[in-house]
């Protein structure tokens, strides 16, 4: 069954241009409407006056990190009331486990594909309901480097 | 090491976006001309489809490689980044492996063909 991404409103929050400005292409072409923001104050800002139907967060911002933003926006909201796709260098179990109880309900370790980020937001916007899988996902990815 | 392979994955996958957005506008311009005339784009379509796959596979290649890559091991980058000419690329490549890379770009001095 084809999706519809017309309608649906990705927010970007990412500081390193290269990716940023991939992401954007990839998913502008896909057909989502796409904004940037290259620190967590504007991204703070721009959440403060609307709400994107996906939030992707790089964890590493300069100013405030995914983390506080997270931290931040579950203070505001009590539960993030859009799915939030948090992205990041070396990701272990921990953080995952941490992104999710914070709130997140997707994780994707740094570097990772173009393609791969079209498929995780047309999941997230297709599977509204918070899932558990990042968890599962990253247990897994455990149990996997444990045997080495 | 790694962070030099992350860096080369991202501005490769980066140049595959640019042509899977080339590839979107010459469907769009092939589907707006008459049916006899949309065979001149073709060719073009499909070059096009084989770069971005041919940069797609390298962007794939340099991220294994960057996870594999012992992280004890570095490798110096500031000679290499004074090769790249295209200012906007020597900047975010700069920005991305550090303040001391950058201030190699910065004795290079760039040239910026457009």
């Amino acid at each position: 069954m084809s999706f519809d991404t017309r309608s649906h409103k990705v927010m970007i929050a990412e500081n390193e241009r290269a990716v940023a400005e991939m992401l954007q292409i990839r998913l502008d072409v896909a057909g989502y409407h796409t904004m940037c923001c290259r620190n967590g104050a504007q991204t703070m800002e721009i959440l403060s006056v609307m709400r994107p139907d996906v939030l992707i967060l790089d964890l590493g911002l300069p100013d405030m990190d995914g983390w506080s933003i997270l931290q931040a926006l579950t203070n505001r909201f009590g539960k993030v009331p859009f799915p939030v796709l948090v992205m990041g260098r070396r990701l272990g179990v921990e953080d995952v486990r941490r992104a999710v109880s914070m709130g997140a309900r997707d994780c994707l370790a740094k570097p990772f594909s173009g393609a791969e980020i079209v498929d995780r937001v047309e999941r997230l916007l297709r599977r509204p309901a918070p899932v558990a899988s990042a968890v599962a996902e990253a247990r897994q990815l455990a149990a996997v480097e444990s045997r080495f | 090491m790694a962070t030099t392979l992350d860096v080369l994955a991202w501005e490769i996958e980066l140049a595959g976006a640019r042509c899977i957005f080339l590839d979107k506008v010459i469907g769009q311009t092939m589907r707006s001309l008459p049916v006899e005339q949309q065979g001149m784009l073709i060719e073009g379509l499909h070059a096009v489809d084989l770069l971005s796959q041919h940069l797609t596979n390298l962007s794939a290649f340099a991220r294994t490689m960057s996870a594999d890559a012992p992280a004890e091991v570095t490798a110096p980058v500031g000679r290499a980044i004074g090769d790249i000419t295209l200012g906007a690329l020597a900047d975010r490549m700069a920005t991305a492996f550090g303040a001391e890379e950058a201030a190699a770009v910065v004795e290079s001095g760039d040239v910026d063909l457009f």
